[in-house]
């Protein structure tokens, strides 16, 4: 294969991944303090329509108004991980029926596409995008140049917000409590960790960073807002964060991996190799089940880290 | 809080090297709970600094709740809690770290996937502010557990730790935050012997240092290897506080236990049951069983038992030294690790529960409602719960609740289960209607065998009593009834025979006309006669 | 003397005035977001009813919306009441329609009425193999359920996608003018077209009638078997059931096995009685099978209940649909459908509480609430 190749290849899984790097980043913050949350597509949906609305609505410099943009994005994102938030640790519903509720309370033919109605954008042409940055002017250089110095502003953000996620589990404080609400609730309750708090603020972050991955389509990608624009792009971020075993750097690198591998299959029968494409963007999940089938036996599951406490309300015994 | 390299505070060393007023305290104490359960009755307890300090007695004589109530869980109804002699009002657990009153519970609550080091800080940490560097966190742990001989790698998980190693983690914790007053919970449960000997030196490191600790105990021989003085609690009252040189197991075991003479407790097993009868076979044998507990421990070491048709053996013992496996494999919940239980002399197949219902033994579980009942599910349903499998009205897939309706509703009345109807919801009953609903259940398919586990617990005055009278009518009609209980005095009243359960072990086993209470004590705390 | 207290026990008129209070609440919240956004919610709410049920043809096009439903509804109603999380309804259904295009396809030349039963035979099959993956690593590995039919969801969808749009395979149509000039699958004989029963100016869709028929057995498995009576007593708690000797593994998978099997029927009435041909796109733009969960969660897992439950989100869904325009917003679908889901689980929230007129002994024991059914 070629090194053109390989660069398009790096370029377009970059693309590709970007929103899911975001979306994937939430949800596994989420996930970790213990809430499974099933309502990603329709928190990013949300967040791309507002982010839309807010660019072409909103006057000033296109990089204030793509901060503000991005900004309110978040606060979709937000303000609807609040009401799945709400119902799981409060009221103690069961998840998977709480986050489906907030995926079509939200989602295709949901609010997001009523906001859209509403606010007339359908149609529009967005008026501010980001566009790629020419980084210490190294964009020519072969291979690397393309792939590191010559991307979008967003792209910058999910790699720095990849690395202070990770320095956030693994290094503070706040990150060990999360890690601990999120396996033993009962052992950090005694330990003096609120969590349903940690609950609280990690989905409800998580629903801003959805938010912010949505508004990458309506901001980077194309500069149009349609029904269902994300088509499905939030339920892969679900199924990402379970393939990295709720690990940052893996997510990353399992974003780019769904991409590649999703245009992988293109590329080799447009060369001749008579592969499915499908077989090659399936591979994930199949290995995700498989990896996931290995570590139940062993105690490797305790390795691998899925959070225990995932998806089961924590109910603090009266003493 | 200034906390110095070897981990006192400055005040705690101070009163230490002084020698002054104790370094806790409880005076007058009482705590009561709903029931009328008055855990704790007057109780006045103090250790000084620098001593170890056990804490003896059975189970329900208030030791877990007066250190619940020295450690900020609960709050005395009358009394105070002093602290080098100033009394304090705790509210909370973390009030009473902050006064340096740490408690290292039986049951751990570490988290397993995290390491040794982080599971130190959770929640609190030396350094403040955001980061936390591990390497920092885990010299200051080396230096505390190399000082106090407990060695352990600040970086290994949880999960791949022995029990006694997180034993370990714990106490480390409790250092690390500044400990002057460490109340450990009858830790050598979970021990090898040598790891109780570990145990040991490193309290007694901790105790030259001028810290205090207090030992809840009830194994006696544990009690004279390592502690200064004891207090006896017996029933929520203190007995009295002795210095260990000048007692002896005996006075102890007499303290813990109470009755001096046994000539007072009613004998109903021998009035009233008919004699064992002269069958070929035991309908229970056991025959060197042994049995792995939960954590990996080894929870029943060969036990040999026989019961006979008629009779009612007790299981006498303080908990945590086996009853539950005992209980669990004989139902067929548990697999042994070795040995054989026969029933009628064909032995049963190990684990299997299918297989003990069939052969007929019930089991009258101690935790009624998490294990021994449906709570979501009508009487009538809960009734069938093992029955539902080969009685005929249920041949066949179909399942017809009208007869098994029918058929709940004379056992109510048989069983004097109070409840409007058998499509009452179990959770809906009162505890003791929940037990007559599983006595119901057990009892009337006739079995060979009854394991009953703590009937009467949390019971009132009339169901404990039916519940009693309902067991030993099961035995007048021939079954075998085992009866594991931590009431002493309900074992005395109900059982021909008495066998005590210490550490795993049968450690004697006698008649009940022979049994003294100052005997069964002495046994029940490892004190061998 | 009223109170309001914690409750254990939920009295009857309590339990089914509350999703009715809840429904009430729904209609008023979604009748404010109408109201804001410059709708009257009286006149949608009728053109809504109209659309649905009353206006020509309504009638028979909520049942087109329903019938998924009814299938996937019960699929997640089964399973969830024993605590089996299925979440995989998605893809259990994918596989169904591919099954039975597959056998209409193959057997086309069948009589009907043996066509038809091969071909639900068919759907079920397959949507109960591809259950049973996840059942069976669940009940022998332990592995978390949640997780691995999610997972097989996508791998369906992409198996579905490769077989019409990517490969020249038996479901795939290489001749006819259209398939030239975009991927289609291959249409069924007219023999393998499911009867609808007609009902006056009403169709009702065969797989509706077989669902209810399912729903009704389900029923009684539920309560009158032994079956039945074992899943009850796993779900309400595993330590009651592995103490009476129920074996938990056999009981695990062959639940998922029935509930994937439902989910397969879905897929086979989607191919019988609706497209006659496969149509990946179709299918996975619907969601039928996540949809299904919630229909099932508002039922409260009741077979009877998921029937009339997938009525009215069918009957929602094609108003939509039927309404949609520069007056009626699409989105008002999806936003009617969560307020309605908000509210009613949210108002279970209330259901723990009870109000209590005058004195009268509560129960002295403290059950532990959370071994329900969430």
């Amino acid at each position: 294969m070629s090194s053109d190749l390989a660069v398009s290849i790096a370029v377009s899984a970059i693309a590709y991944g970007t929103p899911l790097v975001l979306a994937g980043l939430g949800e596994l913050l989420a996930e970790r303090s213990g809430v499974l949350n099933l309502g990603v597509e329709g928190m990013m949906l949300m967040g791309a329509v507002t982010a839309f609305f807010a660019s072409q609505m909103l006057p000033g410099p296109g990089w204030a108004v793509l901060v503000m943009a991005l900004a309110a994005a978040a606060a979709a994102g937000a303000a609807m991980a609040l009401i799945h938030a709400f119902l799981s640790i409060t009221v103690r519903v069961n998840q998977i029926v709480s986050g489906l509720a907030l995926t079509i309370f939200a989602g295709t033919i949901g609010l997001s596409s009523y906001a859209g109605q509403v606010w007339g954008i359908g149609g529009q042409h967005g008026l501010h995008q980001l566009s790629r940055l020419d980084v210490l002017g190294l964009s020519d250089v072969p291979v690397v140049g393309p792939i590191l110095f010559n991307q979008d502003a967003m792209v910058y953000l999910s790699w720095g917000l990849v690395a202070l996620v990770s320095y956030y589990l693994y290094r503070t404080r706040f990150g060990l409590y999360l890690r601990a609400v999120g396996e033993s609730p009962r052992s950090a309750d005694a330990m003096g960790i609120n969590v349903s708090a940690y609950r609280y603020v990690h989905t409800v972050v998580g629903g801003a960073l959805a938010g912010i991955g949505g508004a990458y389509f309506t901001l980077a990608i194309a500069p149009i807002w349609t029904d269902g624009l994300t088509a499905g792009a939030g339920w892969i971020a679900i199924a990402l964060v379970i393939f990295a075993f709720w690990r940052p750097d893996l997510l990353l690198v399992g974003a780019y991996l769904f991409g590649a591998l999703s245009s992988l299959g293109f590329t080799l029968q447009a060369n001749g190799v008579q592969l499915p494409s499908e077989l090659f963007s399936s591979l994930p999940y199949v290995m995700t089940v498989v990896v996931l089938a290995v570590a139940s036996t062993t105690l490797a599951r305790r390795r691998i880290g899925t959070p225990a406490a995932l998806g089961v309300p924590y109910v603090r015994e009266e003493g | 809080m200034d906390i110095r390299a070897d981990g006192l505070t400055a005040a705690s060393a101070e009163a230490a090297a002084t020698g002054s007023p104790p370094a806790v305290a409880a005076v007058g104490v009482t705590k009561r709970f709903a029931g009328g359960v008055v855990a704790n009755d007057r109780v006045s307890f103090e250790a000084r600094r620098g001593e170890v300090h056990a804490l003896l007695g059975e189970n329900g004589a208030g030791k877990t709740t007066l250190c619940n109530i020295l450690t900020g869980m609960y709050r005395p109804d009358e009394g105070e809690v002093r602290v080098d002699g100033k009394p304090i009002r705790l509210h909370s657990p973390h009030e009473a770290q902050a006064a340096g009153i740490f408690m290292v519970h039986q049951h751990l609550s570490l988290v397993d996937s995290l390491t040794v080091a982080e599971n130190i800080v959770l929640g609190w940490s030396r350094q403040g502010g955001l980061g936390f560097s591990s390497r920092t966190v885990e010299a200051e742990i080396d230096e505390i557990a190399s000082r106090y001989q407990m060695a352990v790698d600040p970086r290994a998980r949880i999960w791949q730790l022995s029990l006694g190693e997180r034993q370990r983690v714990d106490i480390l914790k409790a250092l690390y935050r500044g400990a002057s007053i460490l109340i450990l919970d009858e830790p050598t449960t979970v021990l090898t012997p040598s790891e109780i000997e570990q145990l040991f030196s490193s309290v007694r490191e901790m105790v030259a240092g001028g810290r205090t600790v207090i030992f809840i105990s009830h194994k006696l021989p544990e009690v004279f290897a390592i502690a200064n003085r004891t207090t006896i609690l017996r029933r929520g009252r203190s007995m009295s506080t002795l210095e260990i040189g000048e007692t002896d197991a005996r006075q102890l075991a007499r303290l813990m236990v109470g009755h001096e003479m046994a000539l007072d407790v009613p004998r109903r097993a021998s009035t009233e049951a008919a004699a064992p009868a002269a069958e070929p076979r035991p309908v229970l044998e056991l025959d060197a069983v042994s049995v792995q507990g939960d954590f990996g421990t080894q929870a029943l070491r060969e036990v040999s038992l026989t019961v006979r048709a008629g009779e009612v053996l007790g299981i006498a013992g303080v908990s945590g030294n086996g009853q539950r496996e005992l209980a669990e494999v004989i139902a067929g919940l548990r697999p042994a690790t070795g040995g054989a239980i026969r029933v009628d002399g064909e032995k049963l197949v190990s684990g299997d529960a299918r297989d003990a219902i069939r052969r007929g033994v019930a089991y009258i579980p101690e935790d009624r409602m998490g294990t021994g009942v449906s709570p979501n599910l009508s009487v009538a349903e809960n009734l069938i719960l093992k029955s539902y499998r080969h009685d005929s009205p249920h041949a066949g897939p179909v399942l017809l609740m009208r007869q098994a309706e029918a058929q709940a509703t004379a056992l109510m009345a048989r069983f004097d289960i109070r409840a409007p109807g058998p499509r009452t919801l179990v959770r809906q009953l009162s505890g003791g209607n929940v037990q007559k609903v599983v006595l119901a259940r057990e009892l009337s398919s006739d079995p060979r065998l009854v394991v009953a586990a703590s009937p009467t617990r949390g019971l009132d005055v009339g169901a404990t009593e039916y519940v009693r009278s309902v067991l030993l009518d099961a035995a007048r009609r021939g079954a075998g009834v085992l009866l594991i209980s931590e009431d002493l005095d309900e074992i005395i009243e109900l059982s021909n025979r008495i066998a005590v359960l210490y550490g795993g072990r049968v450690v004697g086993v006698m008649d009940s006309a022979d049994a003294t209470y100052e005997h069964l004590g002495m046994l029940m705390a490892g004190a061998a006669s | 003397m009223i109170s309001i207290e914690r409750s254990l026990v939920t009295p009857r008129w309590q339990r089914i005035a509350l999703p009715i209070a809840s429904l009430a609440i729904a209609a008023i919240l979604a009748g404010i977001v109408l109201a804001a956004s410059g709708h009257d919610p009286l006149a949608t709410y009728q053109q809504i009813y109209e659309a649905s049920f009353t206006s020509t043809g309504a009638l028979t096009a909520t049942f087109i919306y329903a019938t998924p439903l009814l299938f996937t509804g019960l699929c997640v109603a089964l399973a969830f009441r024993m605590r089996v999380w299925n979440i995989g309804g998605e893809g259990q259904l994918y596989m169904g329609a591919v099954g039975a295009a597959g056998v209409g396809l193959a057997l086309g030349g069948w009589p009907q009425p043996l066509l038809i039963a091969m071909m639900m035979v068919g759907g079920a099959v397959a949507g109960t193999l591809w259950a049973m993956i996840p059942g069976l690593l669940r009940a022998y590995l332990h592995t978390n359920e949640i997780l691995t039919s999610l997972m097989l969801n996508y791998v369906a969808g992409l198996l579905m996608y490769y077989l019409i749009y990517d490969s020249a395979s038996f479901w795939r149509d290489t001749t006819s003018a259209s398939a030239l000039v975009f991927p289609q699958g291959k249409y069924l004989l007219p023999a393998a077209d499911w009867p609808g029963i007609v009902i006056g100016s009403f169709t009702l869709p065969f797989g509706f009638a077989a669902g209810i028929v399912l729903a009704v057995l389900l029923l009684a498995l539920i309560r009158f078997t032994r079956f039945g009576f074992e899943m009850r007593v796993m779900g309400d708690s595993p330590a009651a059931a592995t103490y009476a000797g129920m074996s938990t593994r056999r009981k695990i998978v062959t639940v998922m096995a029935l509930s994937g099997g439902l989910a397969g029927l879905g897929g086979a009435s989607q191919i019988g009685d609706f497209g006659h041909v496969l149509d990946p796109r179709g299918l996975q733009q619907a969601g039928y099978g996540y949809t299904g969960i919630v229909v099932a969660a508002l039922a409260l897992y009741n077979p009877l209940a998921v029937v009339i439950v997938s009525i009215l989100i069918g009957a929602l869904t094609n108003a939509g649909f039927a309404l949609q325009g520069p007056l009626f917003p699409i989105g008002l679908v999806g936003t009617m459908e969560g307020i309605i889901l908000f509210s009613v689980l949210g108002g279970e929230f209330l259901g723990r509480y009870r109000i209590r007129f005058g004195r009268a002994p509560a129960p002295a024991i403290a059950a532990d609430e959370e071994s329900g059914i969430p």
